[in-house]
C-alpha cells in the first residue's frame, strides 16, 4: 500500500503513522468538501437564479453553518468512500501528499490516475469559481478605457509644483525605511536561530522557543503594516516615527522568516564538527552557523530595505510620514499631474535601490 | 530496519582500529554514535570508563572534548581563517563570552600556531579556510583535532575525498596522532594498501553487523570478498 520509506516509519512509530493517516484523511476531506461547494456554487450560478453577473454569496449564506456542515459531511463521506475503494480509484490526493505515492502507482502519468484527474478538475473549478466570485468583467475592461484616460494623461504629464516638497519627503521616506530596517536587524538576527527547525530539535526548551517564535512571527506578519501604522499613530502620534515603528514590526517578522530559511539551508558538516569539539549551543551557533549565513542575511536585509521604501508610501497614506503623506490628498482631489510627479519620484527611487541592491548582492554572495 | 545491531566491540587504548565495509553498512553511524552526534536508539557505549550514552548537557560536552573527529568532507568553517578553525578545537575548554567574539588566550593561540606548523601549514594561518586545497584542509582539520587534546580520534573516511597521491600524506599525520601522541584512533577506510600500512586491527561491518575482526595481515582477498560481496574487486585503491 505505502512506499517502503513509509512502511519503515510505520514500524518505527505506530502513533505517528496514525497521526499521518488522519492528516491525509483531513486533506482529502477538505479537498472533497471544496469540490462539492464549488460544484454547488457553479450550479446555482448558472441556473440563473441570481441575476446576470453578480453571484455574490451573501453574508447570511456565508454564516449558514448548517449548510457548510452538510458539505463537510459530504466531503467526509466521499473521502471515506475513496479510502474504501482505493484499489479501484488509486491513492487519494491527501494520502499521496502525506504518505507518498505507493510504488505500483509511481510510474503512472497523471492522466492515468484518479487523483490526477481530480486535481485537474479541482483547478478548473477553482478558476471558474474565482472568475464569478471576483466578478471579472472582461468586456468592460477592454472597452471602457476612456473613463481612466484623464488619470493616465495626468500621470504622464507631471507638474513641477510639488517637486520640491516631494524631494524633501522622498528623503524622509528613504530614511524612514532605513531606520525601520536597521532597528529590525538585531532582533530578527537573534530570533531567527530559534525559528530554524534544524537548530531547535535537541531540547524541550529549544522546541518550545521554536514554537513561540514561529507563532509570534506568523501573527505579526499576518497583520498588515497599514494596521500597525494605525496602532502606532495612536501610540506616538502622526508622523514618520509611527511609520518607522509600523515598518519595523513588520520587518522583524519578515526578516525572521527569510533569515531562518537560510539557517535551515546551511551545510551541516561544520555544525557537526564544532559540536564534536565539545562546544556549547551558542558556540556551535557562532562557529558552525553564523559564518555560513552572513552573506545571505546581508542580501536579504538590503532586499527588505528596498521593500520598506515601497511600503512606506502606503504607510504615509494613513499618516505615517514620508512621501505618501502628500500623495494621498492629491489622489483624493484628482490632481493627477502632481500625483504623476510623486509617483515618478517613487519609481525612480525604487529603480535605483533595485540596481544598487542587485550590485551589492552580486558582490557579497 | 536498523543502521546497527548487535555490535559488541571493545577498543583498547593505543589501538589504530580500521573499520571497513560498504557504503551504508553503518560505519559512519557507528563513529557518530561514539560522540553522540547520533543518539543510538538502544544500547550503551563506554568511553574511558564513562558511559557516554547516559551523559547529558555539560558533562556530555566534556566527554566530547576528549574525542576528536575528522570528516570525509573536512567540515571546516569555510569563511573563517585557518587559525580560527584550529582554535575551534579549544572551544570545549574556553570561556563562553570571549569565545563568542573569537577571542582566545595567548597560550591557546600559540598552541594553534604550533599545531599548524606541525601539519606543515605554519604560514597559512591567516588564509580563509576555503582558499586551501583539499589535502591542506584535511590537515587543518587534523590540527583542529590536535587542539582538542583528545584521547580518542574518530576519522570518518578521512582520505576518501582526496587525490590518491595525497592520501599517504594525510594518513601519516593521523598515524602520528596514534604513534607519537598515544591517541586511540578509530578510522574508516576502503583501500587495502592503506589498511595494511596503518591498521593495528581491522573490523568489518556488513548491513549493520560486525562480520569480521582480525589482524590487518590476515585481511586477504577471501575476507575482502566476504565483506564487500562477490562483485567487489580488490585493487590498490578501488572500491568506493
Amino acid at each position: 500500500m505505502e512506499t517502503s520509506a513509509e512502511l519503515q516509519r510505520q514500524q518505527r512509530s505506530p502513533w505517528r503513522h496514525r497521526m499521518r493517516q488522519i492528516q491525509a484523511f483531513v486533506i482529502d476531506l477538505l479537498l472533497l468538501t471544496l469540490f462539492l461547494l464549488m460544484v454547488e456554487f457553479l450550479l446555482v450560478a448558472f441556473s440563473g437564479r441570481r441575476g446576470p453577473t453578480g453571484l455574490l454569496v451573501t453574508p447570511e449564506e456565508v454564516l449558514d453553518l448548517l449548510h457548510y456542515g452538510w458539505a463537510v459531511a459530504g466531503g467526509a463521506l466521499l473521502a471515506l468512500l475513496w479510502g474504501l475503494v482505493s484499489n479501484v480509484l488509486g491513492t487519494s490526493p491527501g494520502r499521496a501528499l502525506v504518505l507518498g505515492v505507493p510504488e505500483r502507482e509511481g510510474h503512472l502519468a497523471w492522466t492515468q490516475t484518479m487523483r490526477g484527474w481530480f486535481s485537474a478538475l479541482l483547478i478548473e473549478l477553482t478558476i471558474f469559481t474565482g472568475w464569478l466570485i471576483t466578478e471579472v468583467q472582461l468586456v468592460t475592461f477592454l472597452t471602457q478605457f476612456s473613463k481612466a484616460a484623464d488619470i493616465v494623461r495626468g500621470l504622464v504629464h507631471p507638474s513641477s509644483t510639488v517637486l520640491h516638497q516631494g524631494l524633501v519627503l522622498l528623503v524622509q521616506t528613504i530614511f524612514l525605511a532605513f531606520m525601520a530596517t536597521a532597528f529590525a536587524i538585531p532582533i530578527a538576527f537573534c530570533l531567527s536561530f530559534l525559528a530554524a527547525r534544524n537548530l531547535t530539535r535537541d531540547s524541550f526548551g529549544l522546541r518550545l522557543a521554536y514554537t513561540v517564535v514561529r507563532a509570534g512571527m506568523n501573527f505579526t506578519r499576518a497583520v498588515e503594516p497599514l494596521v500597525w501604522a494605525l496602532i502606532f499613530i495612536s501610540w506616538v502620534g502622526i508622523g514618520p516615527f509611527a511609520g518607522v515603528l509600523a515598518l519595523w514590526v513588520h520587518s522583524v517578522a519578515a526578516l525572521i522568516k527569510l533569515y531562518s530559511e537560510q539557517v535551515e539551508n546551511i551545510d551541516h558538516g561544520p555544525v557537526d564538527a564544532i559540536t564534536a569539539t565539545g562546544a556549547s549551543w551558542l558556540q556551535v551557533l557562532r562557529y558552525g552557523v553564523v559564518p555560513q549565513v552572513i552573506p545571505p542575511f546581508l542580501s536579504f536585509t538590503i532586499y527588505r530595505w528596498d521593500i520598506n521604501v515601497r511600503m512606506s508610501t502606503i504607510i504615509g497614506f494613513v499618516g505615517g510620514g514620508g512621501i505618501g503623506y502628500i500623495l494621498k490628498p492629491r489622489v483624493d482631489l484628482g490632481l493627477w499631474g502632481e500625483v504623476g510627479t510623486l509617483v515618478l519620484l517613487i519609481a525612480a527611487t525604487v529603480w535605483c535601490m533595485d540596481i544598487l541592491s542587485a550590485k551589492i548582492r552580486e558582490r557579497i554572495v | 530496519m536498523r543502521a546497527l545491531s548487535g555490535i559488541d566491540l571493545t577498543v583498547r587504548q593505543g589501538e589504530f582500529l580500521v573499520i571497513v565495509g560498504l557504503s551504508g553498512s553503518g560505519k559512519s553511524t557507528l563513529l557518530r554514535c561514539l560522540n553522540r552526534l547520533i543518539d543510538p536508539s538502544e544500547g550503551r557505549i563506554w568511553i574511558f570508563g564513562e558511559e557516554i550514552t547516559a551523559t547529558e548537557g555539560a558533562d556530555l560536552r566534556v566527554m566530547r572534548a576528549a574525542v576528536a573527529m575528522i570528516f570525509q568532507q573536512f567540515n571546516l568553517v569555510k569563511r573563517q581563517t585557518v587559525t580560527s578553525n584550529v582554535l575551534a578545537g579549544a572551544l570545549g575548554r574556553s570561556p563562553l563570552l570571549p569565545s563568542l567574539f573569537l577571542r582566545f588566550s595567548e597560550e591557546e593561540t600559540a598552541k594553534a600556531q604550533a599545531f599548524l606548523e606541525r601539519v606543515g601549514l605554519g604560514d597559512r594561518g591567516s588564509s580563509r579556510a576555503d582558499a586551501l586545497s583539499g589535502g591542506e584542509q584535511q590537515r587543518v582539520a587534523i590540527a583542529r583535532a590536535l587542539m582538542q587534546k583528545p584521547r580518542l580520534v574518530l576519522a570518518d573516511e578521512p582520505v576518501a575525498s582526496l587525490d590518491p597521491a595525497l592520501r599517504h600524506s594525510v594518513m601519516r599525520h593521523i598515524e602520528a596522532l596514534n604513534r607519537q601522541e598515544g591517541m586511540t584512533v578509530l578510522c574508516t577506510l576502503h583501500d587495502i594498501d592503506l589498511i595494511e600500512r596503518y591498521a593495528t586491527r581491522v573490523v568489518a561491518l556488513r548491513e549493520g553487523r560486525l562480520v569480521y575482526e582480525g589482524e590487518p595481515t590476515s585481511f586477504d582477498a577471501v575476507t575482502f570478498r566476504q565483506i564487500y560481496g562477490d562483485d567487489a574487486v580488490m585493487a590498490g585503491s578501488a572500491v568506493d
